[in-house]
């Protein structure tokens, strides 16, 4: 009994040990001035390296680009704290010459580094001429191929001559997740090689500072600058949390549990399923929206990209009748558990885009008609968003919202309602038929499609891609899903794929130009079947049309109304065409416990910045966020 | 004895032919991969930001060149094993330019700390008590033993590591779930560090015996269950032996040959990582490095980490062949 009893009393005392190392995730740091928030780049394999002007030597969202650096100007996916748009570094919005080949920047004064030393042109000039000169900078290439000179007429001002006429030249200054941030001259002048120099600790233009990190790349500790009045966000008050730590929680059901015990007060993103839990179990956790859907919708658009390139996918009238075979409240029960916000129209539904194409073009798409040949119809249904909803009400009750526009800002408007008699119709127009059960190309060759899903790394999407293919199975399409798991990005650029589940428009969010990913789908861009693809015109559409809108965008001022309308124009044409199938924004669950932390942006009360806490445009968050009394 | 020299040299180089074949063999793997480390960055850098497409083209010029990728599979080949030869495994693509042996040896300890004492520990108790399972074979408290070891044996890894983070990190929440110590703490070797790792690694340790246990408790208690019957233990036991003895120096003697080669195996394999163990428990290590190694087309980094694991195992088995002549008089005598 003895032996019992000892061995009863070493595990009861080793439990009492144990517990108190359990207690609290951080050591020496007051847990209430800490906000910790997950960085979704997981373990940085390289800690220690604050270099972010090489490319992927270490990490970005470790808080260092949301924190620590600085640029000219920021666009707010969402509303902003003063508006979309804020001048940053710069004291004013970017000042082109009338041909657009001359950007002058007025700077913002008073404003210095972590160490002491001033802000000035003179380090805006340093870091320009740095990427002239050297290759293989992250911001190398685009600088190269832009910029003739800069100069510094005084040390509030920079003049930057271009190559050649870029009316958007500012949006590589111009922090939409990130951009080109500022280095500083003081130090990397003397580093050496700055592709080889680990700029550890960085020295640092944002509000905050290193305070340390684990070697292991497990978590990163950012700590308020004592002068933060003298960084650019001082104009917004002074930030709340005293320490931010962005770590690596794991895997989804680890983070739904370190937020269950308030080690986590931001999660980026989680499952459809564990958002549901934590809605649940948590009174303290909630997401961007009050209720269902929960998550915020990024203004990115997951489709379905046909490689136009390929002989299937060149009529309009196949990409058509695709789109018309699916069900699209399937496709959003299946990937996102009814948590999407749908889009049938090329734009993202969120930030100030409905405002400005989803809302003023929801009349056109209404009338919009399509003639298969043997009947007109009107496939536009404004109805989708609200029937996801009163299909979710049943099992969500409450969390389901009731008004139009309410629904309408978080599931959606209107899809395209299923018609497999019309997309009969187009296929056979297309010189398809059908026999027996099962649909057979103008060569005789059965009509098959591999649609490519990214697999385990991005779930949601693959599950979309399982449900579409579904559902053209169903039609007797031999449709078959492909995962391609790492290799996505290779084969994606490379065109080795019929059709996927990805990406090809981002846009601002918070402003309507569309510049930002549809410069890229000029047809000067399409590359030959087979070679490299650059960024973001995966589809390998080329449409005469469509050059012309994007000449005319590029030779329009980025705030110039007309810009608008030929965004509006792109649109059309895009629903006319259907070079690739739009089918949602990218939902992100991030979710927010406000145990100890409040002020969180949201959709209804606070919508002044995106939550996704890896956005560089986060920081403007830091000011909103006060300790919880 | 006088043909030990013979055999030293013939299994020195077996040794080094299955090394060479083996890193061959990953050269060829690795630069097969369909992931592109430079399309990898690409992606990376340009993923959410504004990107030219005439900027793209000359990123991804300069990166073939940073990188060093221009040359043909053949040039590359032979500066693969240029540098290996002197023990240099190049820049990682992934975290240009810092070294890959840096990396390996920032994460290495971590792993085979972790490796060799949950290796031993299992060894260890799946050992001792398979063989007391063995040759007390009447024992309730051992059968008890014997049937929660094979209980958990077949359960997928997996699953064991959630159910313990469930139970010890959610519903009795005493133990941390992530990391490798706490977060802030100054890596000083001071006892509150140190206690940090302890409890850290608690649950990861936990995961790997729990799984572990049964496979040598089993391959133990069948050994001794063979052994005991063999004329030697039933003489020694007619002889009035101690059954103490017997068990120690007559059964588990003779049932631990193929057990120890089988631990030398398992400890080799350790440079493999625990690549389960470091997802589930946040922990860092080998495994984790090679994951994003792979997912990143690095295979400057996965042939760095395939390379140490081929020679971890291979010189385990060969420590294992030297040894066994000088253990085993069997093997000695042929």
């Amino acid at each position: 009994m003895r032996l019992w009893r000892s061995i009863a009393a070493l595990l009861l005392m080793g439990s009492g040990i144990v517990e108190a190392q359990a207690q609290g995730t951080i050591s020496n740091l007051p847990r209430k001035e800490t906000l910790i928030v997950e960085n979704p780049e997981g373990t940085i394999k390289n800690a220690g390296w604050f270099n972010i002007w090489s490319i992927n030597a270490g990490g970005q969202s470790t808080g260092l680009h949301q924190l620590g650096m600085d640029t000219f100007w920021y666009i707010d996916p969402q509303k902003g704290v003063d508006g979309v748009w804020d001048n940053s570094l710069a004291s004013d919005k970017p000042i082109y010459n009338a041909d657009f080949t001359e950007m002058t920047v007025k700077l913002r004064k008073g404003i210095f580094w972590s160490d002491g030393v001033e802000f000035t042109a003179d380090d805006v000039v340093y870091t320009i001429q740095t990427h002239m000169k050297t290759n293989g900078m992250r911001w190398s290439a685009p600088v190269q191929v832009n910029v003739a000179d800069i100069s510094a007429p005084d040390s509030s001002t920079v003049v930057f001559k271009l190559k050649k006429p870029n009316s958007r030249f500012h949006a590589l200054f111009t922090v939409r997740w990130n951009a080109m941030w500022m280095m500083p001259k003081h130090i990397f002048e003397k580093a050496g090689d700055p592709l080889k120099f680990a700029f550890d600790p960085p020295v640092t233009l944002g509000p905050y500072t290193l305070n340390s990190y684990d070697p292991d790349g497990k978590w990163f500790i950012w700590q308020k600058r004592p002068d933060w009045q003298r960084t650019s966000v001082a104009r917004f008050g002074e930030p709340g949390p005293k320490y931010v730590a962005y770590i690596d929680p794991g895997p989804p059901d680890k983070r739904v549990i370190a937020q269950l015990n308030h080690d986590l007060d931001i999660i980026h993103d989680v499952s459809p399923e564990g958002m549901f839990t934590l809605a649940k179990q948590s009174k303290s956790s909630h997401g961007w929206f009050k209720g269902f859907p929960y998550a915020h919708p990024d203004p990115t658009l997951p489709a379905v990209v046909f490689n136009d390139q390929n002989d299937t996918f060149k009529s309009r009238d196949v990409r058509w009748a695709l789109a018309l075979l699916i069900d699209i409240k399937a496709v959003s029960m299946a990937s996102y558990r009814g948590a999407a916000t749908i889009s049938a129209i090329g734009v993202p539904p969120t930030g100030s885009a409905p405002d400005y194409y989803h809302v003023p073009l929801e009349s056109w798409l209404q009338a919009f008609e399509i003639d298969t040949g043997k009947s007109k119809i009107k496939p536009y249904d404004p109805t989708v968003g609200k029937q996801i909803a009163d299909m979710l009400r049943p099992s969500m009750g409450d969390q389901i919202p009731t008004s139009a526009d309410e629904i309408n800002k978080s599931f959606g408007r209107g899809w395209w309602k299923p018609n497999p008699k019309a997309a009969h119709e187009l296929l056979e127009r297309a010189g398809y038929s059908k026999k027996g059960d099962k649909w057979f190309m103008p060569d005789g060759k059965p009509f098959a499609i591999k649609l490519m899903v990214e697999g385990e790394g991005r779930p949601v999407m693959t599950r979309a891609g399982s449900m579409i293919t579904q559902q053209w199975r169903q039609f007797g399409i031999d449709a078959t899903t492909v995962v391609a798991q790492g290799s996505m990005a290779d084969r994606r650029a490379a065109g080795d794929f019929e059709a996927m589940i990805t990406w090809s428009v981002e846009t601002w969010g918070g402003h309507p130009d569309l510049s930002f990913f549809l410069d890229s789908w000029h047809s000067q861009f399409v590359a030959a079947p087979g070679k490299p693809q650059p960024p973001r015109n995966w589809q390998r559409w080329a449409n005469p049309e469509l050059d012309k809108i994007i000449e005319q965008i590029r030779q329009t001022g980025f705030d110039d109304p007309k810009g608008l309308e030929l965004g509006r124009e792109y649109v059309k044409l895009t629903v006319r065409e259907m070079p690739t199938i739009p089918l949602m924004s990218y939902n992100v669950f991030t979710v927010m416990d406000d145990t100890y932390w409040t002020g969180y942006p949201s959709a209804d009360k606070a919508p002044y910045t995106d939550p996704v806490p890896n956005w560089a445009n986060t920081k403007y968050m830091m000011g909103r966020l006060k300790p919880r009394p | 004895m006088n043909g030990y020299p013979v055999y030293l040299l013939t299994r020195l180089g077996q040794f080094a032919l299955v090394v060479f074949i083996g890193i061959n063999i990953a050269f060829i793997v690795t630069h097969a991969t369909p992931i592109d480390p430079v399309e990898q960055s690409i992606a990376a850098a340009t993923q959410y930001g504004s990107t030219s497409p005439e900027a793209i083209a000359l990123m991804r010029q300069s990166l073939k060149e940073l990188y060093g990728l221009e040359g043909g599979p053949i040039d590359q080949y032979f500066a693969f094993w240029r540098r290996v030869a002197v023990g240099n495994f190049g820049p990682s693509l992934s975290a240009f330019p810092t070294p890959v042996s840096v990396l390996i040896g920032r994460a290495l300890p971590w792993t085979v700390s972790l490796l060799v004492v949950s290796t031993l520990l299992t060894w260890v108790l799946g050992n001792l008590l398979g063989g007391l399972a063995g040759y007390y074979r009447q024992s309730r408290t051992l059968r008890l033993g014997g049937l929660l070891a094979m209980a958990f044996h077949p359960i997928p890894y997996y699953i064991v590591a959630f159910m313990l983070l469930i139970v010890f990190g959610y519903l009795w929440p005493v133990l941390p779930i992530s990391g490798g110590y706490k977060m802030n703490m100054p890596r000083d070797w001071s006892w509150p560090f140190i206690a940090s790792l302890l409890t850290h690694s608690i649950l990861p340790i936990l995961s790997l015996a729990l799984v572990g246990l049964g496979g040598w408790f089993m391959g133990m208690r069948s050994l001794v269950s063979n052994i005991v019957t063999e004329d030697y233990v039933v003489y020694a036991e007619l002889g009035g032996v101690e059954r103490r003895r017997i068990l120690a120096s007559y059964v588990m003697r003779n049932a631990l040959v193929p057990q120890v080669t089988g631990l030398a195996m398992s400890i080799g394999a350790i440079f493999n990582g625990a690549i389960i163990t470091e997802q589930v428990f946040g922990y860092p290590g080998v495994g984790t490095l090679l994951v994003s190694a792979v997912y990143a087309g690095d295979y400057s980094l996965v042939l760095g980490i395939t390379t140490v694991s081929i020679v971890a195992v291979s010189l385990a088995v060969l420590l294992i062949d030297l040894l066994h002549p000088l253990l085993d008089p069997r093997v000695r005598a042929r």
